[in-house]
């Protein structure tokens, strides 16, 4: 008989990981949809009961996303501009009904190299918080996700927040996405960009991440540097070019070739770039 | 089995569950509520739209046990009184189905759209069906009943003041 669980605080769930082998679920929506016609093999651990996993809460040091944080809450709720990308990615996580169960949390642990999730989490330079009965630890999401569906996260441990550092001054985040068709699909690739930006449009700090063309999204580095100190209102766009590219080790599959995946990408960080010019130029 | 206990369409009800059965199982099979219908079986087609908690989900993609304690709204639910709900009606009246297999995923998506805007656009209407979708490509009167189905539902509310 298989076993069922849905605890309705923390303290039960860590206790209930540390004494066996659970399969975590939160909005479940990739559960059953990857194992058709294969049964499920281990008990579940249902953490959506638990209140300290839910809402989105302002720190000193930033901002703190319960785990368990449902997509269309992201979309829903007033929030402020370092959120814009977020807000994008999440409108791309499958249809409503989708965003209406599935989780922040649940997008990051099933770490698909494809996770609308993941790319503006890293540019933002999220830390996931893990908590087991041994303790808290606060790892980069950059270091927590570790390949194709492997993540940092050790049998008895649970992620429990996203926390997002307070920009550094006025935040421009976007995200944008390549895919075969407008909704629903599996991206080919994807771009997030988050600015920092001094009254003046110069920017003091750039995070730019890309998806679906490696095991993980992967950041791009000399990018990033190349932004740093540049005006909002400068043509950013040259600042693309393959040379950025190099983290990226995309492959051909049914979804488009590597090739067609680097040129794609270098479009749609461009696109992302003038995007985020556009508010400024002509502000006062 | 664990039991499960939930409200469907404003009665309470049990049943003795395996944790493995999904939402739209239980509905079928152990309340015998056909009209949630499973297309694809991978929540990609939404003809397993129901309501729970008045938010849409596929009920092909949760667990019965999931929804303990909560409010299951189906497409049974939405008459009153024997008369169609408003959406049912424009549905009926212009013509937004062919096979039918797919409509009340339709509709019971469409009824959180008109729950939270009251008077979307088409784009706006096409945007949220996004994961709803008809075999029949049926498409442009399907999005021409739900705008009919919101000017009714602002006429209704507007006659209630």
């Amino acid at each position: 008989m298989h076993i069922y669980e849905r605890p309705r605080d923390l303290e039960t769930a860590l206790a209930l990981l540390a004494e066996g082998d659970w399969q975590v679920m939160a909005g479940g929506t990739d559960i059953y949809p990857a194992r058709v016609d294969r049964p499920l093999e281990r008990p579940l651990l249902d953490i959506t009961a638990i209140e300290a996993l839910h809402g989105i809460e302002e720190t000193g040091e930033g901002y703190r996303l319960g785990a368990c944080l449902r997509w269309s809450e992201l979309r829903d709720r007033p929030l402020p501009p370092i959120f814009d990308g977020l807000r994008k990615a999440a409108a791309t996580i499958g249809g409503r009904q989708i965003q209406n169960r599935a989780t922040l949390g649940g997008n990051l642990c099933n770490a698909s190299p494809a996770a609308d999730g993941i790319p503006v989490l890293m540019a933002l330079e999220a830390v996931v918080e893990l908590r087991s009965l041994r303790g808290v630890r606060r790892i980069p999401l950059v270091d927590f996700v570790r390949g194709n569906r492997c993540t940092a996260l050790a049998p008895d441990e649970l992620l429990t927040a996203v926390l997002l550092p307070r920009p550094r001054g006025r935040s421009r985040t976007t995200f944008l996405k390549l895919g075969s068709r407008a909704h629903l699909v599996i991206s080919i690739t994807m771009i997030a960009l988050a600015l920092d930006c001094d009254p003046a449009g110069r920017i003091l700090r750039a995070g730019v991440a890309v998806g679906a063309c490696a095991p993980t999204a992967r950041r791009l580095p000399l990018l990033e540097s190349r932004l740093l100190g540049r005006d909002l209102a400068e043509p950013l766009a040259t600042a693309v070019d393959t040379a950025v590219l190099a983290p990226l080790a995309p492959i051909d599959d049914i979804r488009g070739t590597a090739a067609y995946r680097r040129r794609a990408t270098l479009v749609l960080l461009r696109r992302g770039l003038a995007e985020l010019a556009t508010p400024l130029r002509g502000a006062a | 089995m664990p039991t499960v206990t939930m409200t469907v369409n404003g009665k309470q009800v049990s049943g003795e569950v395996e944790p493995r059965t999904l939402l739209v199982e239980f509905l079928r099979e152990g309340l015998g509520l056909t009209g949630t219908h499973v297309g694809c079986d991978t929540s990609q087609c939404g003809c397993c739209v129901v309501h729970v908690d008045g938010r849409s989900v596929k009920a092909c993609t949760m667990l019965a046990v999931q929804a303990e304690g909560a409010e299951v709204t189906t497409i049974e639910g939405l008459a009153a009184d024997g008369s169609l709900h408003p959406l049912q009606q424009a549905f009926h009246e212009n013509h937004g189905l062919q096979c039918g297999f797919c409509t009340p995923g339709m509709i019971m998506s469409s009824l959180e759209l008109l729950q939270r805007n009251p008077d979307p656009s088409e784009a706006e209407v096409r945007e949220w069906l996004e994961g709803n979708l008809c075999r029949c490509t049926g498409y442009h009167n399907i999005v021409k009943s739900v705008l009919a189905a919101a000017a009714a539902m602002r006429g209704a509310a507007r006659a209630a003041e």
